[in-house]
């Protein structure tokens, strides 16, 4: 376990470095996501000037939920994008060069990418989650661990979504489109949601694990609000660690000499 | 003749690329049922106008192909340098290519996405004519947005990654063009500014003939978007011919 983490702890650093070590490019991708994240809230700002509140939302609730899930995205893709990639890696073979080594393969191809603009969600969800007000000293942690609980559904999801193609094969188109689901129903007001399309957004598509709940974190801290959010990030990873483990067995080689240094 | 073989080429392609059109299809419908239900909750007076609207301007948004990653591509990996050379027009053959793309994802969405659309709102628009007009100029928007994107692509002579500028001009599109809700509901200076841009004939153009239809606001959107074509095609004969240009000066 201490050596997984270590081995971890290594991968997240290497992305670090990786996603800035081209300068320019990193600096464009960071600063246009930025601005595309927030000319992009100037849409709900324009609804909630018009209609104030949906159903006990209003505009800064959802900066708060904007925030939260543009933060998690973020630390998703810029320590995790490898998870994007999950269905070309199984289809081509590709798996070859990551089984042949001695630490996990699933961690190995999570972090083999780190997307550079993730920094620029980042950056823009922590301003809306200032400019939303609720950032008090005592939701600090707790918006933090919500934050991190996030991207783990997120990137648990992900695989759990690009696994199927242990089993069905080259569905790719269909499986990005499933990733982007995740994200789509997780910017709305929850209040929105009811009945079946409420439970689907706890289980098939974990939005709630993703927005709604770690948003509550940072309106109404409560150790139990943590809990639920800490339970659901646990969940989801113990989840995508055994469907990638049972979909291994039926992974078929490609015969790849390649090594990865 | 070229081009024609070029788009039935694009157009049998996207059919036969089942799987990208049936997620596109999915991702049409659960936007619009995320839609529905937030319009139902800000108020049932909306919910039938408000997401019939959203049905057009997505009709747009989801259906034009991102054109400016193969164009990137191509002066990225310097593939742009021998294609030049062949006898038809480089950027041309990219909107064309693009052109038969989205005819087959348009026709697509606009008949299953409209139909999944009907089923949510449980009738059509006040004036079912307006569909009629709505989405042949939604077509002719989806078209416009080519051209746009073919400029951002270009844009990578300069920039190496044109996919930063296609975010922002895609926002740009979405809160000019009235995407969620329509210019007529926005502060009167933001909509008259979203005006000014070619955004504004794109979404709310083709859509505000659903909420409030007159044949006039047709003829009006049809002769907005081909001024903007003009405009826009003017601008990227002069922004191709000033990267043929660079590439020379580069040694291509």
């Amino acid at each position: 376990m201490r050596n997984t983490l270590r081995f971890l702890k290594a991968l997240l650093t290497t992305n670090l470095k990786a996603s800035i070590a081209l300068r320019g490019a990193f600096l464009m991708q960071a600063t246009f996501m930025l601005l595309n994240n927030l000319i992009f809230f100037v849409m709900w700002w324009v609804f909630f000037d018009r209609f104030e509140e949906v159903r006990g939302w209003r505009v800064e609730d959802m900066l708060a939920m904007y925030g939260m899930v543009a933060a998690s995205f973020g630390m998703f893709v810029v320590f995790g994008a490898g998870a994007r990639d999950l269905t070309r890696v199984i289809i081509e073979g590709d798996l070859d060069s990551f089984l042949g080594q001695p630490k996990s393969p699933l961690l190995q191809v999570v972090c083999a990418r780190s997307q550079a603009s993730g920094w620029g969600d980042i950056v823009s969800g922590l301003l809306m989650i200032a400019w939303s007000g609720y950032m008090g000293v005592g939701a600090v942690v707790p918006a933090l661990i919500g934050m991190t609980c996030g991207a783990v559904v997120l990137l648990a999801s992900t695989v759990l979504i690009h696994c199927s193609a242990f089993w069905l094969g080259n569905n790719d188109d269909l499986n990005r489109a499933a990733s982007e689901f995740l994200v789509l129903f997780s910017v709305y007001p929850k209040t929105v949601f009811s009945g079946a399309l409420k439970f689907a957004l706890f289980t098939i598509l974990p939005a709630g694990f993703i927005s709604f709940l770690p948003v509550e974190t940072l309106r109404a801290p409560s150790f139990m609000g943590v809990a639920a959010v800490v339970g659901g990030a646990v969940l989801y990873a113990g989840l995508a660690v055994g469907v990638f483990r049972a979909g291994l067995r039926r992974y078929e080689s490609g015969n790849r000499f390649g090594v990865r240094a | 003749m070229k081009y024609w073989a070029i788009l039935g080429i694009a157009a049998r392609q996207a059919l036969a690329a089942r799987g990208g059109l049936l997620g596109r299809l999915l991702f049409f419908w659960a936007l619009m049922t995320i839609f529905s239900q937030l319009w139902i909750a800000v108020g049932p007076e909306y919910a039938v106008n408000y997401t019939w609207y959203l049905g057009i301007t997505e009709l747009v948004a989801l259906g034009v192909p991102q054109i400016y990653i193969g164009i990137e591509q191509d002066v990225r990996r310097g593939d742009i340098a021998y294609r030049i050379g062949r006898p038809i027009s480089y950027v041309g053959s990219k909107i064309v290519e693009g052109a038969g793309e989205f005819a087959v994802r348009f026709a697509v969405l606009a008949t299953f996405g409209m139909a999944g659309t009907w089923l949510l709102c449980g009738q059509l628009p006040a004036e079912p004519w307006s569909l009629a007009f709505a989405i042949p100029l939604a077509f002719m928007a989806g078209l416009l947005m080519l051209i746009l994107q073919a400029l951002i692509g270009l844009s990578a002579f300069w920039l190496q990654d044109a996919a930063p500028v296609y975010w922002i001009v895609q926002k740009l599109l979405f809160i000019f063009g009235g995407l969620m809700i329509p210019l007529s509901v926005y502060p009167g200076w933001l909509h008259d500014i979203a005006d000014a841009t070619p955004f504004s004939a794109m979404l709310y153009g083709c859509g505000r003939l659903v909420l409030d239809f007159d044949p006039a606001l047709a003829v009006d959107t049809a002769w907005r978007l081909a001024a903007w074509a003009v405009l826009l095609l003017g601008l990227l004969i002069l922004v191709y011919r000033r990267s043929l240009t660079a590439l020379t000066v580069n040694g291509g």
